[in-house]
């Protein structure tokens, strides 16, 4: 069983006089149990709505999701995704403690199981000595990580982050940059959309770029940076011990090292030269 | 689950409970007793800070009411229906004067409380101390000066302040025609034409039509008296006496048609000659007392 | 969905519209100075002016929070942390009118108690002649709370539909404005005094909007509760069958507006 599902997702909306607007065109994807997806996408590409549908925010206008075989139209199919949406607001009456706890109801955990889960999340985000106090008065970080708590707190096998680095300061991104990587020690799903490629290039498995609606290319990260691969930056110490600066074709490598070995040089350092995740991702949304 | 079948089931059942029960939850409501259905009004010390800058739509609102109400009430009435409850005039006396205090001005609850107040309630000088306050405010409207000369010369017999009332009418009016008001109608003969002239302006005046109902039903039956009146008169001066009574004078052919009362009344004559109706030329009351006997 | 009541409740009493509405009551403390203004029935004036303070009181809270509940989650944007759980959209707006309504209930029970202390109060500076009738008093404030939670659901209603939050504001001013008048006007249309004048046109239309509207007269018990006369109890009956049925109305509607809602 995938662990997300989506067979030919479309969404249209109806725009001001009667404009229609395609948000999303025939999407499929299927990711898998103890994957890291990325979701890649300029702004307003469709990553958001794809997000929202598999929530149930909104209805897709045409096409199904199953998240771990359930089907996203009923409120069961929630039950195992932990969601963190776009830039997330909650109720900021609420201390964040409390928040945790009423989220930890709705997922119909027993009483003690929330108190500690509530007290390791709170640990683990560094909001413990502001547990107490309304969210009204928490910075734009802070809200973020009360986000990235509620996310974790009933330990779902899907996560569904949107732009999760969104908001953070560096600390806070290396954060949970060490969550997501530990989500996938322990084999757990995640999916998360961002506009940032260097997020996609620590952490994911996969990586799907979404343009206008439509799903262009899904790819393996290990894939992508092999094939961006051109040449090889390579520093050779000749006979007479004079350092050499060179530039070797990616097809060129295996020739050049018998020649220097039999020109007796020493190679020092092979630096493969490549176009990054942003080169890959241009490249792609231009097309 | 949840999603489409229990609103979808709430909807089904409240549809169909509220259909059962909308025709008795409507006639509960109609048969309400009436002192509910005036309801209850906070005291107008209370009213006039709440309605902080909106005195005037206060003041309307609550004429309304009292029109309402009563509007509805005759309309049962005139419909052949019987009344179990007496309108109850008082509480349309004090809605109306709490009216006239949120906006003085309000020339409805004026017009219309000298409408009831008078012949269904007998609150003549009730009626007079609301106009005078209302001649305070509304100094260019010759209507109730009008009025309170007409409560005066036919209700209370104060002709000398009849002339006096009369007089400022003509004056806001430019009509010299209500200064000799008082002078021509002050005779008891004269008494029916002032009464059908009151009631003609009072009728002209008047734009809700079921008030304007109203009015014409006793013009109506002024006229029947003063039909009545004048064959009185013609048979007084060829017989020299008084008829015996309203049938003898349609007998003789002094009255081409027999009176008709629109309050369901029937008209007789008094020993001296004056021209009355069983229904006292009330309504409500008059069905009610017929119900009270039928009781 | 007891979650969510929870929250909504936590959500009232921390909201300050709440706090600023409820310091009315303070006005409570005046009834009974104010009550002796009347010369001959100062009970009854207490009684009077303690029941229109505790409607308007409810009325303010009911429209107010009533109408500002859903459009604030939207509007704030936590509809898409919540409704993302796994709760259905349905739960989540019948725990938030239940929410309400026991809060309405809650304050209805607060101001009431209140209240019978001022009326005690003032019954005991001056002995009316009818004596109060407490247990009449009680349906009274029973019934004016329905009445709220009732204009409650009008409000949810509004809110699943409206982008803003003037509908569901003055949209339930104006139900509630209507509500007290469509018995009468229903009447009058169909009485024969203004089968004349009405135009043919027009009553339909009332007719119409009379079975739509709520018709909230028939809980207004004011009268028999300050002067201490009997209430038609099966009347009252039909009055309480008839809240249940038109609530359902008015929460499945809410329901199925609320799920075809798009949280974009």
């Amino acid at each position: 069983m995938s662990a997300i599902e989506i067979t030919e997702l479309s969404k249209t909306f109806k725009g001001k006089r009667g404009a229609v607007v395609e948000a999303l065109n025939g999407v499929s994807l299927t990711v898998g149990q103890g994957e890291v997806f990325g979701f890649l996408g300029p702004n307003g590409a469709g990553k958001s709505t794809t997000i929202k549908c598999l929530v149930g925010l909104i209805q897709p206008s045409s096409g199904n999701a199953t998240i771990m075989g359930k089907a996203i139209s009923a409120a069961d199919a929630r039950k195992t995704v932990g969601y963190l949406p776009e830039n997330p607001a909650y109720y900021d009456y609420l201390s964040a403690e409390e928040y945790l706890h009423f989220v930890g109801r709705v997922f119909q955990m027993p009483e003690a199981l929330i108190a500690q889960r509530t007290e390791e999340m709170l640990k683990l985000l560094e909001l413990w000595d502001a547990r107490k106090r309304q969210i009204r008065g928490f910075s734009k970080g802070m809200v973020q990580r009360v986000g990235v708590a509620q996310t974790l707190i009933h330990d779902p096998d899907v996560y569904i982050l949107d732009e999760p680095m969104s908001g953070l300061d560096p600390i806070g991104r290396a954060l949970v940059k060490d969550i997501i990587l530990d989500l996938k020690k322990r084999g757990k799903c995640v999916f998360f959309s961002t506009h940032i490629t260097d997020d996609v290039e620590k952490v994911c498995d996969r990586v799907g770029v979404i343009n206008k609606g439509r799903l262009l290319v899904v790819e393996s990260v290990e894939n992508i940076l092999q094939r961006g691969v051109e040449g090889y930056a390579v520093r050779v110490i000749n006979k007479d011990g004079q350092g050499e600066n060179l530039f070797v074709e990616k097809i060129n490598l295996q020739s050049f090292i018998q020649q220097s070995i039999q020109h007796q040089q020493s190679i020092e350092k092979i630096e493969p030269r490549r176009k990054d995740m942003e080169a890959f991702f241009l490249e792609i949304v231009a097309q | 689950m949840m999603r489409v079948s229990v609103p979808v089931a709430l909807l089904v059942t409240g549809l169909l409970a509220y259909c059962l029960l909308i025709g008795p939850f409507t006639a509960y409501m109609r048969n309400k007793p009436i002192e509910e259905k005036l309801g209850f009004v906070p005291s107008i010390k209370l009213i006039k800070p709440l309605s902080a800058d909106q005195k005037e739509i206060a003041g309307a609102s609550l004429v309304i009411k009292v029109v309402m109400y009563y509007g509805g009430l005759m309309g049962k009435a005139m419909d052949g229906r019987v009344i179990t409850e007496r309108p109850d005039l008082m509480g349309m006396s004090r809605l109306l004067h709490g009216a006239v205090q949120l906006d003085p001005y309000n020339m409805d609850a004026y017009y219309f409380a000298q409408g009831f107040l008078t012949w269904d309630a007998g609150q003549h000088k009730v009626a007079n101390e609301l106009l005078e306050y209302g001649m305070k405010y509304r100094t260019w409207d010759w209507y109730l000066p009008f009025f309170a000369g007409f409560n005066y010369a036919y209700f209370l017999k104060d002709y000398a302040k009849a002339a006096e009332y009369y007089k400022r009418a003509g004056d806001l009016s430019g009509e010299s025609l209500h200064k000799s008001l008082a002078g021509r109608y002050m005779q008891e003969s004269g008494q029916t034409e002032l009464a059908i002239f009151y009631l003609t302006g009072m009728d002209k005046n008047e734009k809700s039509p079921a008030m304007k109902k109203i009015y014409q039903t006793r013009l109506k039956a002024f006229r029947e008296v003063r039909r009545i009146e004048v064959a009185r008169d013609q048979f007084k001066l060829t017989h020299g006496t008084l008829p015996a009574s309203v049938e003898q004078l349609v007998k003789i052919g002094l009255l081409t048609s027999p009176p008709v009362d629109p309050y369901g009344g029937s008209f007789y004559l008094e020993a001296d000659g004056k021209v009355r109706s069983t229904s006292k030329f009330a309504f409500a009351v008059m069905k009610g007392e017929k119900n009270n006997v039928g009781n | 969905m007891i979650a969510v009541i929870g929250i909504t409740l936590k959500g009232v009493f921390r909201d300050r519209v709440f706090q600023g509405i409820i310091a009315f009551a303070v006005l409570f403390l005046f009834i009974p100075s104010a009550s002796t203004l009347s010369m001959r029935q100062v009970t009854e004036l207490s009684i009077t002016l303690s029941l229109s303070l505790i409607s308007f009181i409810l009325l303010l809270l009911s429209v107010f929070l009533g109408a500002t509940s859903l459009w604030k989650d939207m509007e704030r944007r936590y509809t898409f942390s919540v409704l993302s759980l796994p709760i259905s959209r349905c739960s989540y707006l019948l725990g938030r009118f239940f929410g309400l309504a026991l809060f309405l209930i809650l304050s209805s029970t607060i101001l009431g108690s209140v209240a019978c202390l001022v009326i005690k109060v003032a019954a005991g500076l001056h002995p009316p002649d009818r004596p109060v009738v407490w247990s009449w008093l009680a349906l009274a404030i029973v019934f004016a709370t329905l009445k709220y939670i009732l204009l409650v659901g009008v409000a949810l209603l509004l809110s699943t539909v409206s982008t803003s939050f003037f509908l569901p504001i003055f949209g339930t001013i104006c139900a509630f404005l209507a509500s007290g008048i469509t018995q009468q006007v229903y009447e009058y249309v169909n009485s024969p005094i203004a089968a004349e004048v009405v135009s043919p046109l027009l009553k339909p239309i009332v007719a119409v909007l009379y079975y739509l509207l709520p018709n909230l007269a028939g809980f207004d018990l004011k009268v028999n509760a300050i002067y201490g006369i009997a209430p038609n109890f099966a009347g009252l009956g039909i009055t309480a069958v008839y809240f249940v049925a038109y609530t359902a109305i008015l929460l499945g509607l809410s329901s199925l507006s609320f799920n075809r809602r798009e949280m974009k």
